[in-house]
């Protein structure tokens, strides 16, 4: 089962250096990346996890003795690979911002209040279709701490583990019709129009009762030239 | 409410804390049973091009086993490979930057010298930030694409505990794959 690879497509991939996000100047790399010729080494990856990390479950809403406090959401999300076809077994991970906008971290000190009945961490494994399901709440905007009243739109951040060590990815997902996604600094780094809609998720309705949250659809695409591009 | 200065503890990362479980920078057993062939550890630093050093930074690696194996079914001998042997693991680093791993010396193998593979997360990184660490200069293919050089920021210093720090900008910056 060799697999092949193309090269990653720059039209793809936000800027390095971004104006008003003063740690970029400081940690992207100034040499350019060095293309390589891909060996087994960077074409096998971890496949399993033997217990190495644990799975967290997909339900963010539901981890405490009360249910999150925030509008309720549904979220089915597929990966793809770069010929667009589901990626099964894959290890996705997310971690969002409750939803007043507050990580659960120690070096989030933010005003925002946090609540006691969510974490924010998901872990789980992709299905035989690519696709995993999971039910939060939707994250709340944050200010960021710079000096101009940058405010990063509702957001959630994803890694997720392709088939190979080059597969994998670091990225976030958006929530469409958001007044902040036209001003966010990262989301707009990328420079294609189409590269950026892949970044926001789709709102397709409501779930049946009992659960009422609102379903939102969205595809992490790992390579290609409809790759979902890197956010940090 | 004070004021958050433009600095460190800005913009995350905020990674769950669960989200670097307790022993996975362990690859030398697996499910209480241990690997085959030599333990080794591995730490350094991470710092960003005006040397403060990266917190929370998390850090993965993957890597052959003591033969030259990879546990993946792309590798064509992967029945062969140690089953005690996972070949992947994630650290995080400290206030200092540091992270520390415990693994098996990988196995040469089809051309590469023995060699293991990094990769770094972190806020504001706008690429998936890849790198290869060596244990020696050595006949390989991607050591010599990099040059004799900079290659030598790709070799870990000192002789099992091994160090190999990670300059993500500036002088001396490593060596980072488009991959």
């Amino acid at each position: 089962m060799a697999i092949v690879l193309e090269p990653r497509d720059e039209r793809t991939q936000p800027a390095r250096i971004i104006a008003g996000y003063p740690q970029t100047p400081l940690r992207n790399p100034a040499q350019p990346l060095i293309r390589r010729a891909p060996t087994l080494s960077e074409l096998t990856g971890p496949a399993e996890f033997g217990g190495r990390i644990g799975l967290l479950g997909g339900d963010l809403a539901g981890q405490g003795a009360r249910q999150a406090i925030g509008q309720l959401i549904q979220l089915k999300v597929r990966v793809l690979d770069e010929d667009g076809a589901p990626v099964a077994g894959a290890m996705v991970e997310l971690w969002q911002a409750n939803g007043a906008g507050r990580y659960a971290h120690p070096n989030d000190d933010d005003h925002a209040p946090l609540d006691p009945n969510f974490d924010g961490a998901a872990r789980v494994l992709t299905d035989a279709a690519g696709l995993v399901e999971l039910r939060t709440v939707k994250p709340g905007a944050y200010p960021v701490p710079t000096k101009d009243g940058w405010w990063r739109p509702p957001h959630i951040h994803f890694s997720v583990f392709g088939r190979v060590w080059l597969s994998r990815l670091v990225t976030q997902m958006y929530f469409p019709g958001e007044p902040l996604n036209a001003f966010d600094r990262i989301l707009n780094a990328v420079p294609d129009a189409g590269a950026r809609e892949r970044l926001v998720a789709r709102l397709t309705g409501p779930t049946p009762d009992p659960y009422n949250a609102l379903v939102y659809e969205h595809e992490i695409v790992l390579r290609g030239r409809n790759a979902t591009p890197v956010q940090p | 409410m004070s004021l958050v200065p433009t600095g460190e503890a800005t913009l995350g990362p905020f990674f769950p804390p669960r989200y670097v479980d307790a022993g996975a920078n362990d690859l030398t057993t697996l499910a209480g049973r241990a690997a085959k062939g030599e333990a080794i550890e591995i730490s350094g630093r991470v710092v960003q091009e005006d040397g403060a050093p990266l917190d929370n930074l998390v850090i993965e690696i993957w890597q052959a086993d003591a033969r030259g194996l990879y546990r993946h079914p792309a590798d064509p001998r992967h029945a062969e490979a140690d089953p005690n042997f996972l070949g992947w693991g994630r650290a995080a680093t400290d206030k200092d930057g540091r992270y520390r791993f415990r693994t098996i010396r990988p196995g040469a193998r089809e051309g590469r010298a023995p060699h293991i593979n990094v990769m770094v997360m972190y806020s504001g990184l706008m690429r998936i930030l890849k790198t290869t660490l060596f244990f020696a200069v050595s006949p390989d293919p991607v050591l010599s694409l990099v040059g004799k050089e900079r290659g030598n920021l790709l070799i870990a210093k000192g002789k099992n505990p091994y160090e190999f720090n990670i300059r993500l900008r500036g002088e001396n910056e490593t060596p980072f794959f488009d991959d």
